[in-house]
């Protein structure tokens, strides 16, 4: 039975940039120091802290240890790694706090992509036997993903545009996104293929950032937060990593981690889906269950900007903002990891 | 793909060579760091929380986890104390270089308080190289210095700007003076 009384109480993160001159603990320590300011919590008595990246993008083995010096080298602390996006370690917060020992928590994710090729780096993660030797890209899988929706009638190129409008006109009103305009979807459409049928510009930015989040339970968080964001259910589940064994056109782990998260399809003010390429979005959409009414990325999500490894706990970020500042009430928010949607984790956050 | 004999089947070997490229850029507080290095002076950043001095500096303090920029940038004398070290002896594998025993020093500067890793001492005997021993640097003539070796996850390298640490004759420092900034 998971516990309902832990909320997001702080957070903060860097504004998405195609090249950050900074490593990614100087990205982290005015980040974490933010997060930790807003919540109200004493740093020296956090609880648990719980980060997110991932050592391929930095390009060293145990780059991430030098991370964990943005949450302060003195008190020692009780900390642990995920490598994963920031909000698996949200996750993994969240269920250490479940043991009630303890009232808080911080999370953080970050990832520099501008140093390595992400089109050499990302076929690493494929299974090593038929795909990583092939060099199979990230935009080629997409590409492919987005040709089966396209076959099976589930959504046209404009759709594909229209999600890319959408955001980037979303991203006008958000300080830390990296692609933002008035652009129209007859406009891109007029574009060149990238990896057909995908354009470039559905296709995520190339982005350096940093994330942090505070958690609190209970009456720790009421006593810090005026309005926190409580998240109601949080659950994360993985389709077969072999994409040729799964139908492309549906994401079964999404919505399972969305029903196991608690969330059935009803109502809900704001969605912020981690879609890196746009016809995600269409798919996530339908997998989830979200209804007509419900705003998507309001802050413009990856398409907009894209920090690998703190974009996802960005979504919960974003979509707890909005419960903090009242206006949403109920949000759900959702990140990825592996390729083509293979692991998906939903959280459903609410006001009081 | 290569075969090697099994029990009965044969197992299949395939080889998976894997090469990524990195372009990185020193930091910003690194590039000031180096610049400073070639010029033959050593800068640090002092906390405006707890006034200690990071050298090479990191940009931040992680005991106070505040930023330190070109404000907080403080020079300090090529000297300092021995804290550690360790006498390796190579082994032969691939990329090393070293054929003899060589020395891994961290050196205390006397206005730091994070020592350097990972510098050479010359001019004394491996035998007798102690803890406490007061050095000085021995600087590469200028023209013959670079920076390679300097990157963002490195571990307080002076490059091949500050050749070695050699002795300076002085009595050694007590363990008092170093106890809390070894490494």
């Amino acid at each position: 039975m998971p516990a309902t009384d832990i909320a997001v109480i702080g957070f903060a993160q860097t504004p998405s940039v195609r090249d950050d001159a900074r490593s990614e603990v100087q990205l982290l320590v005015p980040t974490v120091a933010e997060a930790i300011e807003m919540s109200g919590v004493d740093r020296r008595e956090i609880g648990f802290t719980c980060a997110g990246s991932c050592d391929y993008l930095t390009g060293g083995p145990f780059a991430f240890v030098q991370n964990l010096e943005a949450a302060g080298a003195w008190p020692p602390i009780a900390e642990s790694h995920v490598e994963a996006d920031g909000a698996w370690a949200l996750y993994e917060a969240w269920v250490r706090l479940q043991e009630g020992d303890i009232d808080t928590a911080l999370v953080f994710g970050s990832g520099k992509s501008s140093p390595a090729n992400p089109l050499e780096l990302w076929p690493q993660q494929l299974d090593p036997y038929y795909l990583a030797p092939l060099g199979v890209d990230p935009a080629s899988l997409a590409g492919i993903q987005a040709r089966a929706l396209l076959e099976s009638g589930k959504a046209t190129e404009r759709d594909f545009a229209e999600v890319v409008a959408r955001s980037r006109r979303a991203a006008r009103s958000n300080p830390n996104a990296q692609l933002k305009g008035d652009v129209d979807a007859d406009a891109l459409l007029a574009e060149p293929y990238f990896s057909s049928p995908l354009r470039r510009h559905d296709l995520p930015p190339i982005t350096d950032g940093a994330a942090a989040v505070v958690l609190a339970r209970g009456d720790k968080a009421r006593q810090l937060c005026s309005r926190p964001a409580w998240i109601r259910g949080l659950d994360h589940r993985v389709d077969p990593h072999q994409p040729g064994m799964r139908d492309l056109t549906t994401a079964p782990s999404a919505t399972l981690a969305a029903r196991k998260a608690g969330y059935d399809g009803g109502p809900v003010d704001v969605a912020e889906l981690c879609a890196v390429f746009s016809p995600q979005e269409i798919i996530l959409r339908e997998a989830i269950g979200l209804p007509e009414a419900t705003e998507i990325n309001p802050s413009g999500g990856p398409l907009a900007g894209n920090p690998v490894m703190a974009a996802g706990l960005i979504r919960i970020i974003e979509a707890a903002a909005r419960i903090i500042d009242g206006s949403a009430n109920r949000a759900v928010a959702h990140a990825t990891g592996g390729q083509l949607l293979q692991q998906n984790l939903v959280c459903l956050l609410e006001g009081e | 793909m290569t075969t090697t004999s099994g029990d009965k089947k044969e197992n299949l070997v395939m080889e998976h060579l894997v090469s990524l490229t990195y372009h990185e850029k020193l930091t910003p507080t690194l590039n000031r760091f180096v610049d400073e290095l070639l010029a033959g002076r050593i800068v640090g950043h002092r906390c405006p929380s707890c006034s200690r001095v990071y050298v090479p500096p990191k940009g931040y303090c992680p005991l106070c986890v505040v930023a330190t920029g070109p404000e907080n940038e403080v020079q300090c004398r090529d000297r300092g104390i021995v804290t550690g070290f360790t006498i390796i002896t190579p082994v032969a594998y691939y990329g090393q270089k070293e054929t003899e025993p060589f020395v891994y020093a961290s050196v205390l500067l006397d206005d730091a308080d994070s020592p350097l890793g990972g510098q050479d001492i010359v001019g004394i005997p491996h035998e007798q190289i102690r803890m406490g021993m007061r050095v000085r640097a021995v600087w590469k003539p200028e023209g013959e210095r670079t920076v390679e070796g300097i990157s963002n996850r490195g571990w307080g390298g002076l490059g091949s700007v500050v050749e070695a640490f050699e002795p300076t004759g002085e009595p050694d420092a007590a363990p008092e003076e170093y106890m809390e900034h070894i490494f």
